[in-house]
């Protein structure tokens, strides 16, 4: 089976993240949570990788710490709530990966359906 | 859940108490909490939800520059390099091999003692030193390709002591586990041994007071096996929780300081020349112990032996921490 590459996962964490913050504020674990889930499993971010995520784009001003109650229990915890400054940075971060992904698919040589490779003299 | 707050520590220990450093093993913390609380909820057992987090856990290295500890990370990185890796499959495959040899040994030292009660009882029952004789050096060949045999297969583990290790703290929480579940029977085993040893003496004092056929031969005869199913505990006991504690040393030291490089074996006595004489005492004392008594025969005297060579490596020692 294939693994995601984390070094090309990286410069799209911060792009996961915002995303799960887009409608309501989240805290570490539900975000990682929502990730493994939405992700089908398929990408589990680790736990340095995401403070690391979550320190940066604070200092950058993206995203904003707060603490609050759980909604079920009484836990105090830090949330994380997205700025203005995220959305845009999010926008662009999607245009972005718009770009990217056009630009390499053009590079990736596609399997059939059937598994034979199409030289495209067919 | 304390296992993964040990882990914690353990990663931040070395590191500077800065109010950053602080902030992030909290949050990490609580991370780590609810995935662990939320994993055992799915009905996921202790060992693998403590694992799952572990394994989830990441570098710390990522953090490093976000928290100003890229020297202290620097450090560790480097040297993290040097040695080799005992995975978690490793220490499984380790602590299989080295069970199974420890019941071997015991096994071969219980057939060298039970190897002289062939001799005794075929001498007196059927009056045939030959085939006692017999009994006597095939159960000590048996004993030897034992040891051969085992010392062999676990030749392949010497790496583990002789070259420079790290192990993760996972693998090392697990060898903590493994060896906290044997502590009982370690405990159990190792009184029994020593209980059957010291009643061992029983036998010929009470066989020597009834005056039936054959009495004389048959109380060694018992002591012997008696001796030998003790022995065999002791050996099996203390050989299995030795294998633990090499793991769990290799394990200690990598966490304290990421990595650890086995020092050279450490020596008992600071001079070279004792150190090597020493090296042979109690071998040199066990020979000593079994010529003179079976050229004497006063196995009821020269027990003393012990307690002599005991005193004299005690003085010894003194001595040689006075040099």
């Amino acid at each position: 089976m294939t693994n995601i590459s984390s070094d090309v996962i990286r410069g799209y964490n911060d792009t996961i993240i915002l995303y799960l913050l887009l409608n309501k504020p989240s805290y570490g674990y539900e975000i990682s949570k929502q990730i493994k889930t939405l992700s089908e499993e398929k990408y589990i971010i680790k736990e340095t990788t995401l403070y690391s995520a979550f320190t940066r784009m604070e200092k950058n001003g993206y995203i904003e710490s707060f603490y609050d109650h759980d909604i079920t229990g009484g836990k105090r915890r830090t949330y994380y709530r997205i700025t203005d400054a995220g959305r845009q940075y999010y926008q662009a971060k999607c245009d972005e990966w718009a770009l990217t992904k056009d630009v390499i698919e053009k590079f990736i040589q596609k399997t059939e359906q059937n598994g034979g490779i199409n030289y495209g003299n067919n | 859940m304390e296992t993964i707050r040990n882990y914690l520590d353990t990663m931040f220990s070395g590191l500077p108490n800065t109010v950053e450093v602080a902030k992030a093993k909290e949050e990490l913390w609580q991370m780590m909490e609810d995935k662990y609380t939320e994993l055992k909820n799915e009905g996921k057992t202790e060992n693998e939800a403590v694992g799952t987090v572990i394994a989830e856990f990441g570098n710390l290295e990522e953090l490093a520059e976000d928290l100003g500890i890229s020297s202290f990370i620097k450090e560790d990185d480097e040297s993290e390099l040097s040695g080799r890796k005992i995975e978690l499959s490793d220490a499984k495959n380790f602590l299989a091999d080295k069970k199974l040899q420890a019941y071997m040994t015991g096994l071969g030292v219980l057939l060298c003692i039970i190897s002289l009660d062939g001799a005794i009882i075929t001498d007196c029952l059927l009056d045939n030193a030959i085939l006692g004789m017999l009994f006597m050096f095939s159960a000590i060949g048996i004993a030897v390709a034992i040891f051969v045999f085992s010392g062999i297969t676990s030749s392949k583990w010497n790496y583990l002591t002789k070259e420079t290790c790290h192990m993760d703290f996972a693998t090392t929480e697990y060898v903590r586990t493994r060896q906290e579940a044997f502590r009982t029977q370690y405990a159990l085993m190792l009184s029994i041994g020593v209980l059957l040893c010291i009643i061992s003496i029983l036998p010929p004092i009470l066989f020597s007071e009834m005056s039936i056929f054959f009495a004389d031969d048959l109380g060694p005869a018992i002591m012997f096996f008696i001796i030998a199913v003790g022995v065999f505990m002791i050996v099996s006991a203390s050989n299995i929780q030795k294998s633990f504690k090499t793991l769990i040393i290799t394990g200690k030291k990598a966490n304290a300081y990421n990595s650890y490089s086995t020092p050279a074996q450490k020596r008992r006595y600071n001079n070279p020349k004792i150190n090597a004489v020493m090296s042979v005492y109690w071998y040199t004392v066990t020979c000593i112990y079994l010529c003179i008594s079976f050229l004497t025969f006063d196995w009821h005297i020269t027990w003393i032996i012990w307690v002599l060579a005991a005193i004299i490596e005690a003085l010894i020692k003194h001595m040689d921490m006075q040099l």
